[in-house]
C-alpha cells in the first residue's frame, strides 16, 4: 500500500512578498515553508504507516528548484522518497496546469492514495484535488477530517453543513484532508539526518511525457493587474468607558449603518 | 459557443440552497453584461421539482443534472456534457466544499480556466474579468481567461457576494442534462450520514455573525453570544481555538480551515485575530471587535474596536438592541 502526498512550497505567512513585472510572486525573495495545510496530509499519511495500513509514503511537489527544501523537510517528518517536478516552462502555472502535471506524475508513481491538503495557503481555490481526480479518472474523497483504509477501500469522515458523513470509494483514489486529522509532528534531529540520505528525484516535463506546448504556457488564466488592497479607513476605537456606554455606542454605530 | 452564464444550483431536502439564489442573481447580472442568458445547472434532492421556481430568482433556463442526494461530484459528468454542448462564457460555482468539488471536476474533465474565490466578476467588451485577494489578502489580482482558453471560465464565488433577487421572469424553462455515466466519481458512496447532534446554522448563509474565541473561556461563555446573535437575527461562529476546546462544534469554525464567510456584519468577542482566522472573515462588510487586549491584532482590521470585557458589554449590547428594535 503506497501513498503519495502532494505538497506545495508557499511563502511563509509572515514573509514579505514581492512581485515580478509580470505579476508573479517573486518566490526566490520570500521565505518559504511547506504549505501549512499540507502538513496535515503528511501527518495523516504517517499515521497510516504507524497503524500498519500503509507501507510506503512518497512526496511529490511541483515548483522551482528550491521546492526541494520543502520535500527534504517532509522527509524529515517521515516517509521514504520524494519527487520534484521542476521546469522553467511551469512558472506561473494555474490550477489546471498544476493538476495536469501532478496527474501525469501520479500516473507514473501509481499510488493507492494520492493525498493532498484541503487548500493552499496562498491561492485557496481548493480545486487541484478534484481536477487531478478528473484527469486520472479516479474517485475523489475530499475534505476528510480522517482517512482510513481497509479491504481495498479508502474512507473519509467529512463534515457536512450540520453534521458529518462517512464516504467510501475503492482504491486507487485521490483524497484531501483538513486540519482535523491531528497536529503535524515536528521533525526530530534524527529525522533531519535521515532525510538527507532518502532519495529525492527531479523530473522535468519531458520525463512526464508533457511539453510546454501541451500546457499552453502553463495557464489558461492570465493576470492582467496586481494591486495592493484598498486602504481601509482607520479603525474607530471605543475604550475607557463603562459597559453601558460602550453598548450604547456600538448600537449607535450599527444603527448608523442600518445594521439594526 | 454562447454568451450565457451558467451557475451551479444545489438543492437539499427539496429546497434550493441560498447559494443557488445568490448565484442566480450573479449570473443574471453578468449575462446582462454579456448579452447571454443566465442558466442553472440544478442538482441534489428536490432539484427537478424546484427547478422551474429558479426563474423567480433570475434563471432563464434550468438544466437538471440529477435529483438524488448523492455527493455533488457525482453530477460532474452530466454537468460537463451540458456545458460542453453550449460552451457558455462563464460558470459560477459556490465556494463551498460541494461547489468546489464539482467545479474542480469540471476543470479537470474539460480542461478549463479557473478563478477565485473572487471578490467581483464582470463582463467587459465580451470578456470575463475577475478580481481576487491572494496571499492572505496582501494583494488583489485582476485576471481573465487566456486568449483561446476553452469555455466556460469557472469562477468560485463566496456566499453573500451577490444578493438574491425576486425580480426574475417567473417560471424558468426546464430541461434534463444529456445522459452521461458518472464514471469513477460515482464510485464514492456515502456509507453513513450523521446529521447534527445539536441544531447548527449554516454559517455560510448568515448575513450577521457573532463569533467567539479563546476569550469566551467555556461552552457556557457562549451563552451571551447566542443571545446577542438572536437579537441581531444572526448566527454564532467561532475561532479555531474555541472549536478545538470543544466549546462549539467544528461546523461553526470560521477561518482558513473552517468556513469562509462574507456577512454584512461580523461581530467578534474574545478573538485576537490571527491571520488564519482573518482569511475566513476578511470579506465581511462591517467588522466590530470586542477584546480586552488593546493591542489585539483584530484591532488593526476591525472597523470598530471596543476595548473591554466581553462579559460586561455583550449582555448590555443585547439589551440595547432589543430595546431599539422594540422587542
Amino acid at each position: 500500500m503506497k501513498i503519495v502526498v502532494c505538497i506545495k512550497q508557499v511563502p511563509a505567512t509572515t514573509a514579505e512578498k514581492r512581485y515580478t513585472a509580470d505579476f508573479r510572486l517573486d518566490r526566490a525573495a520570500a521565505e518559504s515553508v511547506i504549505n501549512p495545510l499540507d502538513e496535515y496530509a503528511i501527518e495523516q499519511a504517517l499515521r497510516l504507516v504507524e497503524s500498519g495500513a500503509v507501507e510506503t509514503v512518497a512526496y511529490l511537489s511541483m515548483g522551482p528548484e528550491q521546492a526541494g527544501e520543502a520535500l527534504r523537510r517532509a522527509l524529515a517528518m517521515g516517509g521514504d522518497e520524494a519527487y520534484l517536478v521542476t521546469d522553467g516552462a511551469l512558472a506561473g502555472a494555474d490550477e489546471w496546469a498544476t493538476a495536469k502535471v501532478l496527474a501525469a506524475a501520479l500516473d507514473k508513481l501509481a499510488p493507492d492514495v494520492a493525498l493532498m491538503g484541503m487548500a493552499s495557503d496562498d491561492a485557496r481555490g481548493s480545486l487541484v484535488p478534484g481536477a487531478v481526480a478528473a484527469l486520472r479518472g479516479m474517485p475523489l474523497l475530499s475534505y476528510g477530517s480522517e482517512l482510513t483504509i481497509h479491504d481495498g477501500n479508502a474512507r473519509i469522515r467529512r463534515l457536512t453543513a450540520t453534521g458529518y458523513d462517512l464516504i467510501e470509494a475503492p482504491l486507487p483514489v485521490v483524497a484531501s484532508v483538513t486540519d482535523q486529522v491531528g497536529e503535524p509532528r515536528y521533525a526530530s534531529l534524527k529525522g533531519i539526518m535521515a532525510a538527507r540520505k532518502k532519495p529525492l528525484e527531479t523530473w522535468a516535463l519531458d520525463d512526464l511525457g508533457l511539453s510546454a506546448g501541451s500546457l499552453r504556457g502553463a495557464a489558461l488564466t492570465q493576470v492582467v493587474e496586481a494591486k495592493p488592497p484598498e486602504a481601509k479607513p482607520p479603525t474607530e476605537r471605543i475604550e475607557n468607558v463603562s459597559a453601558d456606554e460602550a453598548a450604547a455606542k456600538v448600537a449607535d454605530w450599527l444603527a448608523a449603518r442600518k445594521l439594526i | 459557443m454562447s454568451d450565457d452564464i451558467v451557475f451551479l444550483a444545489e438543492f437539499a431536502d427539496g429546497q434550493a440552497a441560498r447559494s443557488a439564489l445568490e448565484l442566480a442573481a450573479g449570473a443574471a447580472e453578468l449575462a446582462g453584461q454579456s448579452g447571454g442568458a443566465p442558466v442553472a445547472l440544478a442538482y441534489g434532492a428536490g432539484a427537478r421539482a424546484g427547478a422551474a421556481a429558479l426563474g423567480a430568482a433570475g434563471a432563464a433556463r434550468v438544466i437538471v443534472l440529477g435529483d438524488d442526494p448523492a455527493p455533488a461530484i457525482t453530477f460532474a459528468a452530466r454537468a460537463a456534457a451540458a456545458v460542453q454542448q453550449a460552451e457558455p462564457l462563464g460558470l459560477l460555482a459556490p465556494a463551498t466544499p460541494n461547489g468546489r468539488d464539482l467545479a474542480a471536476a469540471l476543470v479537470g474533465l474539460l480542461e478549463l480556466p479557473a478563478f477565485g474565490p473572487v471578490r467581483t466578476a464582470r463582463v467587459e467588451g465580451g470578456a470575463l474579468r475577475t478580481e481576487q485577494a491572494t496571499l492572505q489578502g496582501t494583494v488583489i489580482t485582476v485576471s481573465q481567461p487566456a486568449d483561446g482558453a476553452p469555455r466556460p471560465a469557472v469562477i468560485l464565488v463566496l456566499a453573500n457576494t451577490f444578493t438574491p433577487s425576486d425580480g426574475g421572469s417567473g417560471e424558468a424553462e426546464v430541461a434534463d442534462a444529456p445522459a452521461a455515466d458518472a464514471g469513477a466519481f460515482g464510485k464514492a458512496k456515502v456509507v453513513e450520514s450523521h446529521p447534527a447532534e445539536a441544531a447548527v446554522t449554516n454559517l455560510e448563509e448568515a448575513t450577521v455573525i457573532v463569533a467567539g474565541g479563546r476569550g469566551v473561556g467555556s461552552e457556557e461563555g457562549f451563552g451571551p453570544l447566542h443571545d446577542l446573535a438572536a437579537a441581531l437575527g444572526g448566527a454564532v461562529g467561532a475561532s479555531r481555538a474555541a472549536a478545538d476546546a470543544g466549546w462549539v462544534p467544528y461546523q461553526l469554525q470560521i477561518g482558513q480551515t473552517g468556513k469562509v464567510v462574507k456577512p454584512a456584519l461580523y461581530l467578534s468577542a474574545g478573538i485576537s485575530g490571527a491571520i488564519q482566522h482573518r482569511v475566513g472573515m476578511q470579506s465581511a462588510e462591517h467588522v466590530v471587535a470586542i477584546n480586552k487586549d488593546p493591542d489585539a491584532p483584530i484591532g488593526e482590521f476591525a472597523d470598530l474596536f471596543v476595548v473591554g470585557d466581553l462579559f460586561a458589554i455583550v449582555p448590555k449590547l443585547t439589551e440595547e438592541i432589543k430595546r431599539r428594535k422594540g422587542t
